[in-house]
């Protein structure tokens, strides 16, 4: 039994690279989960939400709004024009925009009903409620405030027509001075009723299917493709295994030609597993794939041909189908964590979302957000697209120089 | 057919080849004997380019290896010694990947299939997974897949390890009846019967050095032993047969209840022979004298046995 057991042992310490694997691989998920639920950097300063800010009032109490809003600390605003705000939104690049109509100022003074509204990203649920919060207490403190001084100003002078302005300005002060003592309820309900802020959703609105739904189907699909296509490129280092790559090195066909038939029949597989999980949530879950089918197709094509060139990548740089095991369950469990593909992205802290522009999760699961719940036309999904593909022709050209330079020691 | 000049090949530190010469002739069965580990499989490798040597060079028909590699390739049949073929695959599919592999297609490859099928008495079984064949039968198809494209010359690495007597005998009348229709082929082999029963010439290649050449009675007319004691004992003795081992250093040949003594003048050293065993305490059951063997030969030549 011990003698066994020792034998064991000493098998498992012969395998360096895989002994250093299977402890790094738990230390890279302790971190990158405390990373995600936020027990590293807990000093860290949470990253303001961006909020994109319309004056279409041009007024001192819009800009005073600005600068309000501006200086709370978990808010950071861009000023910009609408247009520009929805093209931003409608992208998943910023979350809401603020718009403060033509008329705002003399609305908050005469206490009428404010003329501002809020569009958002309904993607985007826990960053919109932290939004509400900060724009509650800041905007309608002040208009609430200008609102009772307008009233006020209003009625005084209506009753004494003849004051000065600069008796008009002490009452004012006066006023001011006596506002902590305002407990008029029914006059409060009428200013909380000017103040409200009108919300309405520029993406999510048209949906067919749910963000939960697109959030599953992409991030399971690209991590599991991964584990597959990590499996499909271990098939080189089996042939190698079982001889048949030295037949194969000798017939006339070249080393490359050898690597690339490995990848076409990489990308087939690929190809046909997203294809399939598609179908399977169109036909199972009520995903409307025909939302933008030629994006989608082009979507898959591109995704696979990122993840299939991963499972090369792991074929030429590693020497066994143990070290493939081994080091693609790490970095595909890293990637997918970093990606967005256990966790949707707005969970994580900043760092993390910084971080997450590294891995083919993240731009495969951005593209199939783009199709299916922003449904942006394939003009706006071509960027993610040639990332992917950018980060296909990456991997595949150091998998044909490391292929070629270990040709040797896989004879 | 084949010509190669001064192969060198090293493995970091380890010199695995030094200045191997070859010059095959067309239709010729060329037998390289040595033990394992002699350096067999890297010369298959290099002939076949599957690795370069340091030093040397190559010509098929005259053509260099290296500059007509793909011209080259085509001539060249390899069967491994390991069995090189996709196991979850028919017999059928696996010849059919092959050839393909060496642009045969359509119905010339399906005719050179279920040609060498048949040949290889495999027909019955082409459909059926490689995986649920036996040994023997995975050896007649990694002999199949090196002949799709009818290659000018065929290396075969060990291609008997590891099967039964019967599916050997079958092996070497393929083997023969390749050799009949005027194909040039290399075996490799540690089994001397095989190099004695199939090869015409014979290359004994030992620590990366072919120390002779040539056929089977030109080795024997050049070894200055010429008969082989053969003994039979009952009662295995460690001490008696280690006195033996030391008194014949590199003469003796030790097998399981067999010694082999390889000698100049069999008939003179018997009676001292029997004479030691008898001082040895080996009861003896029979003696013979033989005409000399490869593997006295290789003895002969290295000190050791082929089997070491």
């Amino acid at each position: 039994m011990f003698t066994i057991a020792l034998k064991d042992i000493k098998q498992y310490f012969k395998d360096k690279t895989a002994v250093f694997l299977s402890l790094l691989l738990p230390i890279a998920l302790i971190t990158i989960f405390a990373l995600m639920y936020g027990g590293i950097g807990e000093s860290e300063k949470s990253r303001p939400i961006n909020l994109l800010f319309s004056d279409q009032d041009k007024t001192d109490l819009s800009q005073e709004v600005f600068s309000t809003l501006d200086a709370e600390d978990g808010l950071k605003l861009e000023a910009t024009s609408y247009e520009e705000a929805e093209t931003l939104i409608k992208k998943g690049k910023r979350t809401a925009v603020l718009v403060l109509y033509k008329g705002f100022q003399d609305s908050v003074e005469a206490g009428k009903k404010i003329p501002m509204e809020l569009f958002y990203d309904e993607a985007k649920e826990i960053e919109m409620g932290l939004l509400q919060q900060a724009l509650w207490s800041n905007l309608f403190g002040i208009t609430m405030k200008k609102g009772i001084k307008g009233k006020v100003n209003t009625w005084i002078k209506d009753k004494n027509p003849d004051l000065s302005d600069s008796e008009l300005e002490d009452i004012q002060a006066q006023v001011a001075e006596q506002f902590d003592g305002f407990n008029n309820s029914e006059e409060q309900s009428e200013m909380e009723e000017n103040s409200e802020l009108p919300m309405t959703a520029l993406v999510g609105e048209k949906k067919n299917g749910n963000l939960g739904l697109v959030q599953a189907i992409a991030g399971i699909a690209i991590m599991m493709l991964l584990f597959s296509v990590s499996a499909s490129g271990a098939s080189l280092l089996k042939e190698k295994e079982d001889g048949t790559f030295r037949r194969l090195l000798i017939a006339p066909v070249s080393p490359s030609g050898i690597l690339y038939g490995k990848m076409l029949s990489t990308l087939f597989m690929a190809v046909l597993q997203l294809t399939v999980m598609f179908l399977y949530s169109w036909l199972a879950l009520g995903l409307d794939i025909f939302i933008n089918l030629p994006a989608l197709i082009l979507m898959i094509l591109c995704a696979a041909i990122a993840c299939s060139s991963f499972g090369i990548f792991m074929a030429s740089v590693c020497k066994s189908r143990k070290q493939v095991e081994s080091l693609s369950t790490l970095i595909i469990l890293v990637i997918s964590a970093i990606g967005g593909s256990m966790m949707p992205l707005f969970f994580m802290p900043a760092i993390m979302k910084k971080l997450a522009v590294i891995s083919v999760n993240y731009w495969a699961m951005e593209g199939f957000f783009d199709i299916f719940w922003r449904q942006l036309p394939l003009i706006d999904i071509l960027p993610k697209m040639i990332i992917l593909l950018g980060i296909g022709a990456v991997l595949t050209t150091i998998s044909v120089i490391s292929f070629r330079r270990n040709l040797l020691k896989m004879v | 057919m084949l010509v190669a000049k001064n192969l060198s090949k090293s493995y970091k530190e380890v010199k695995a080849l030094t200045d191997v010469n070859l010059n095959i002739q067309k239709g010729e069965l060329y037998g390289m004997l040595g033990p394992n580990g002699a350096g067999k499989t890297t010369t298959i490798s290099i002939l076949s380019s599957l690795l370069k040597p340091d030093e040397g060079e190559i010509f098929y028909e005259e053509k260099s290896l290296y500059q007509n590699l793909t011209e080259c390739k085509r001539l060249i049949g390899v069967v491994p010694q390991e069995i090189a073929l996709y196991e979850d695959l028919t017999a059928s599919e696996n010849l059919n990947f092959w050839g393909t592999m060496y642009g045969i297609r359509g119905k010339q490859l399906q005719n050179k299939c279920d040609e060498l099928l048949e040949f290889l008495g495999l027909s019955d079984r082409k459909n059926h997974k490689v995986k649920t064949y036996s040994g023997g039968m995975k050896r007649r198809i990694n002999i199949a897949a090196a002949l799709l494209h009818d290659p000018k010359i065929v290396f075969m690495d060990e291609p008997t390890v590891g099967i039964d007597p019967q599916s050997r005998n079958l092996i070497f009348e393929v083997i023969e009846e390749l050799h009949s229709r005027g194909l040039t082929m290399i075996y490799t082999t540690h089994y001397m019967e095989e190099a004695e029963r199939l090869c015409d010439r014979i290359g004994i290649i030992d620590e990366g050095r072919i120390i002779a050449e040539g056929s089977l009675d030109e080795l024997k007319a050049n070894s200055s032993i010429k008969e082989e004691i053969h003994l039979k004992y009952s009662n295995p003795n460690k001490n008696g047969l280690d006195q033996l081992i030391d008194r014949y250093e590199g003469q003796l040949i030790v097998n399981e209840n067999h010694l082999v003594l390889s000698s100049s003048q069999a008939n003179a050293e018997l009676p001292e022979l029997i004479q030691r065993c008898s001082q040895s305490e080996l009861l003896l059951d029979k003696i013979d004298i033989r005409s000399l063997s490869l593997e006295s030969i290789f003895l002969e030549l290295t000190g050791k046995s082929l089997r070491d």
